[in-house]
């Protein structure tokens, strides 16, 4: 195909046949052009898109911050640093701008996919109108893949029944492997291939799964692939690290790395990170460091004991990071080695948003004891920590570890606040780094125009000279709202391309326009979605535009430091008023849509209270699984077991730090409720399972259908009872983000330990099938409450995403 | 014999520093007499697993006992030979051993054991139950704590109270 072609309208239309086709052969020209591809223009490069997970402007070294990364250090040496790069201060909305090249709302992503909202900006739902750029590159002659984190398939399609509109091959790549999920163990990835869960993986060369490490060996084999099979057609590449959202799961041996130089504490760590950035020039003169929010404490107020902890936190996180950061390596030395790194743009940004804060003031040992609303002491986070290894464990699969909040402030030098505080640069700033030879001619150069997130499809679009399409499978595409800034890359002083932006996530704003950022942070911190917090923002007791407001001249002010909204009135209400204008542009009302359920407004209740599993079913995204919190349910199963007995898991889901599993061992049929790692409740059965076919039955009477609910357990074989027990507490938003549910067997990390030597522990002899019912005695009233808290629960869990 | 009564601690400790810390400050205490102590010692496991128990010596020193990792705290702390000389015996400058005596084998250590991973430690003491506050106070970076009285000067009431302590440093 010639660049002549019209590349506007996707697919490309097939060419005229020009050859001649007779009766027979004879008189017969073919035209051989009609059986080839749509190609890439010409000159075309290849492309490298790389996401870091959850990280801050002042992270890597090569924004000045303590983690070392020479990589990334190696990138913008060769290539060039953004310093005034922004994100939305959420995972998948970023991710959606990102991929997209439009805002976040416009495509249906201002919240997240745990939660689709019936509004147009909040839905999940990608529309047709908005074809993600890989998929206009796919459509233009690229070989496209996607390698990593996702977080952009709602939660309920997220199964074989699908469709599969929204998972990443329709999103426009030809290959994917990763996990949907907003976070992962790294040890235990319940990975997606495609259109497929084809669930936690082996290790290779007697080593254990590590994460980090088969995502690069993935995305290396893909890229032999391709080139095997092609050796000139070009390829983009989506690299998206679960790193380093937690857990923050890594070797020791890369956390030791580390060992002490976390000691002077978070506001020391703030002054020295400060100072290299001012070094390095990444921040200009004049710059001021933001001072320490009231709702961090100050280290020094800290006991010895906490110091020591949270130190030990941050060099587990540091770890993290440098080994994201060394397999990114692995992958540029791969594309070295194939002799095409000069001829590949490579976009690395670190953070999809600012560092997260959402780890609590404390840190936790399992993130998702925040994400249930359990607070935890320091002495209990301690007393827990230690219960699963300790110290040395902080990193290791035996804990889900997220650090303290204020190592995420930290890691945003030399801003305010963080991840979903879309109002302030801590949320919202991160680094970018462009290399690609061909358009750079001072390596290692600085570049400060604003840039934006969703700016980065149109500036590859742009760079790689494919056209953004207006018809896309027949349908009309909407503008893309990022702007290349292409010029940028060859012209230190080119002017801003980008000189508006709004930015919105769960209620906290801003806009920007030519320098100027009104911020409009909601009174919420961000690890708190309590009810007594919530009510605070409920519909008609909210008033967004009575909300504090800062506002900021960033030219002259990078860090957001010095406040001047009392000084420019009339600017503070033309960016109000803009705000407004964009909301209703990019579907960004109603505002707080993304906690709906919080407020009472639901999707329509289901009708089935049951689901029932035929055979081994295994890797039930966490989305799909039977939602048994809050109420009564009863898990029933039909089972063959032979002569002798059998042992095994029946049905299982979660992991020891959050989880259940009904299981037979010793001739026993055992139940194991695994709570968060902070209690765990077992039950047994008196005598031995008869042979033959055999039904047992777990059932769970909730005192009320109520949050973490206690209730009782009781054990039932052939309809005979046959052991109880207690939960004094139960789960009550969900036990895992990431861990699935399996029938026959229990993959990756197991939800009792006590059986983890035999893992995956499948059941010797067959279960036929298992029932879960989760109403069966419930009042209309009862499931109102339980279907409301259920929508709840999937904001909870989205929102650290 | 002394009409004394006695409690017994054990600690867990996250950071091995720190349990290092209060325990020489629990030794000083012995040592300036504000206290009276029939056992004290450390137990610190490290990285690796490997146990090792520091106890107060005759000159109120420390010295080291280093256990093989499969050993359990059990022996390690409460078998004939260590119990005498290591935990109840010559502690504190030469105080008689009021349980010195006695064999015991409570089950403790594997529990213990199991409650102190790698690279963590714990303190176990036998102190004057009238100077609980004080030991409670200098036992100040323990992550978890757990006492019981000791109701009689026999081997099963000592066995009785680590039982008690020991269950106390249970769950969460």
């Amino acid at each position: 195909m010639s660049d002549e072609i019209d590349r506007t309208v996707l697919p490309i239309r097939r060419p005229p046949f020009t050859g001649t086709a007779s009766q027979t052969l004879a008189g017969s020209d073919p035209d051989w052009g009609l059986i080839g591809h749509a190609k890439a223009p010409a000159g075309a490069p290849n492309v490298l898109v790389v996401l870091i997970d959850d990280a801050g402007f002042g992270n890597p070294s090569t924004f000045g911050g303590p983690i070392r990364t020479p990589h990334y250090d190696r990138m913008a040496a060769e290539g060039l640093r953004y310093n005034r790069f922004h994100v939305t201060a959420m995972c998948s909305p970023t991710r959606a701008a990102l991929l997209t090249g439009r805002n976040h709302h416009a495509v249906g992503m201002g919240g997240i996919p745990e939660f689709s909202c019936g509004f147009p900006g909040y839905s999940a739902m990608l529309p047709r109108d908005a074809a993600p750029f890989p998929k206009v590159m796919q459509g233009n002659g690229y070989s496209t893949a996607a390698i990593g984190k996702w977080h952009l398939t709602p939660e309920g399609e997220q199964g074989p029944a699908g469709p599969f509109t929204h998972w990443p091959n329709a999103w426009g790549f030809d290959y994917y492997w990763g996990f949907l999920a907003p976070e992962a163990g790294q040890y235990d990835t319940m990975i997606a291939e495609n259109n497929k869960f084809i669930g936690v993986q082996e290790g290779t060369d007697g080593k254990p799964f590590y994460f980090p490490e088969a995502m690069t060996d993935q995305a290396i084999d893909w890229l032999h692939g391709v080139r095997g099979h092609d050796g000139e057609k070009p390829w983009m590449l989506y690299y998206s690290t679960g790193c380093s959202h937690a857990p923050h799961h890594v070797a020791k041996e890369w956390s030791d790395r580390y060992k002490g130089q976390f000691d002077q504490g978070w506001d020391r760590l703030r002054e020295e990170t400060f100072e290299r950035q001012k070094a390095l020039g990444v921040v200009p003169e004049g710059t001021e460091l933001t001072p320490r929010p009231a709702e961090m404490p100050a280290w020094d107020s800290l006991s010895e004991n906490s110091k020591r902890l949270f130190a030990h936190q941050m060099e587990v996180y540091a770890g993290y990071s440098e080994n994201a950061d060394h397999h990114v390596g692995r992958l540029l030395s791969s594309i070295e080695e194939m002799g095409e790194l000069d001829n590949t743009l490579v976009v690395w940004i670190w953070g999809d948003n600012g560092a997260s804060l959402e780890g609590t003031p404390t840190g936790s040992f399992n993130e998702g004891t925040m994400v249930n609303g359990l607070p935890l002491t320091d002495q209990e986070q301690m007393q827990l920590a230690l219960k699963w290894g300790g110290l040395e464990a902080w990193g290791t699969e035996m804990m889900y570890p997220h650090y303290s909040t204020a190592w995420a402030w930290a890691g945003n030098t030399p801003f305010a606040w963080g991840k979903q505080v879309a109002s302030h640069l801590g949320g919202t700033r991160d680094p970018l780094v462009i290399r690609w030879p061909a358009k750079i001619a001072d390596p290692g150069g600085l570049r400060s125009q604003f840039t934006h997130v969703s700016d980065i499809g149109p500036l590859i679009l742009d760079l790689v000279g494919i056209p953004q399409p207006t018809l896309v499978d027949g349908v009309e595409q909407q503008p893309m709202t990022g702007v290349s800034f292409a010029e940028s890359l060859a012209d230190a002083e080119a002017p801003d391309v980008h000189t508006r932006q709004y930015f919105e996530n769960f209620g906290n704003r801003a806009m920007y326009q030519d320098g100027w950022w009104l911020s409009m942070r909601m009174p919420r911190i961000p690890w708190r979605l309590d009810p007594e917090m919530l009510k605070t923002f409920a519909p008609g007791v909210w008033k967004p535009d009575e909300d504090p407001v800062e506002l900021y001249y960033l030219p002259d002010d990078f860090s957001q430091a010095r406040d001047v909204a009392a000084e420019h009135p009339e600017k503070v209400e033309e960016l109000k008023a803009l705000f407004w204008e964009e909301a209703e542009k990019y579907h960004v009302k109603p505002l707080l849509s993304g906690f709906a359920p919080f407020f009472g407004i639901l999707p329509p209740i289901g009708t089935n209270s049951t689901t029932t599993y035929y055979g081994n079913v295994q890797n039930v995204a966490p989305g799909l699984v039977p939602r048994v919190y809050n109420r009564s349910y009863t898990i029933t199963a039909d089972l063959q077991i032979p002569e002798g007995g059998a042992e095994g898991v029946i049905v299982a889901d979660g992991t020891h730090l959050g989880g259940f599993s009904l299981y037979v061992e010793d001739g026993k049929l055992k139940h194991t409720y695994a709570f968060l790692g902070v209690f765990e409740y077992r039950q047994e059965s008196d005598g031995a399972l008869p042979s033959g076919d055999v039904q047992v039955q777990v059932a769970f009477a909730a005192d009320e259908p109520k949050p973490a609910t206690p209730g009782d357990i009781t054990l039932y074989v052939n309809g005979e009872q046959v052991g109880k027990g207690r939960l004094e507490h139960s789960v009550p938003f969900g036990f895992s983000g990431y861990s699935g549910l399996d029938v026959g067997q229990d993959n990756g990390l197991v939800a009792d330990r006590a059986y983890a030597a035999k893992a995956p522990f499948a059941f010797t002899g067959t279960v036929k099938k298992v029932v879960f019912d989760v109403a069966p005695h419930l009042d209309a009233d009862d499931d109102l409450a339980i279907h409301t808290h259920a929508r709840q629960s999937d904001t909870v869990r989205g929102v650290n995403g | 014999m002394s009409d004394t009564e006695y409690d017994v601690v054990i600690a867990a400790y996250l950071i091995p520093d720190l349990a290092h810390d209060d325990f020489d400050a629990l030794v000083r205490l012995v040592a300036e007499k504000e206290l009276e102590v029939e056992g004290v010692a450390l137990v610190t496991v490290d990285p690796d697993g490997e146990v090792a128990v520091e106890e107060t010596g005759d000159h109120l020193g420390r010295k080291g006992v280093k256990l093989g990792g499969g050993v359990g705290l059990v022996v390690g702390l409460f078998s004939p030979p260590l119990l005498a000389a290591t935990v109840v015996g010559a502690a504190a400058g030469g105080v008689v051993a009021k349980f010195a005596k006695h064999q015991v084998s409570s089950g403790l250590g594997e529990k213990l054991g199991g409650a102190l991973p790698p690279g963590s430690a714990g303190i176990l003491a036998i102190y004057d139950r009238a100077k609980t506050d004080l030991v409670t106070t200098t036992l100040v970076s323990a992550v978890r704590s757990s006492t019981a009285e000791i109701d009689g000067g026999g081997a099963k009431d000592l066995k009785a109270a680590l039982a008690e302590a020991q269950a106390g440093m249970g769950g969460g």
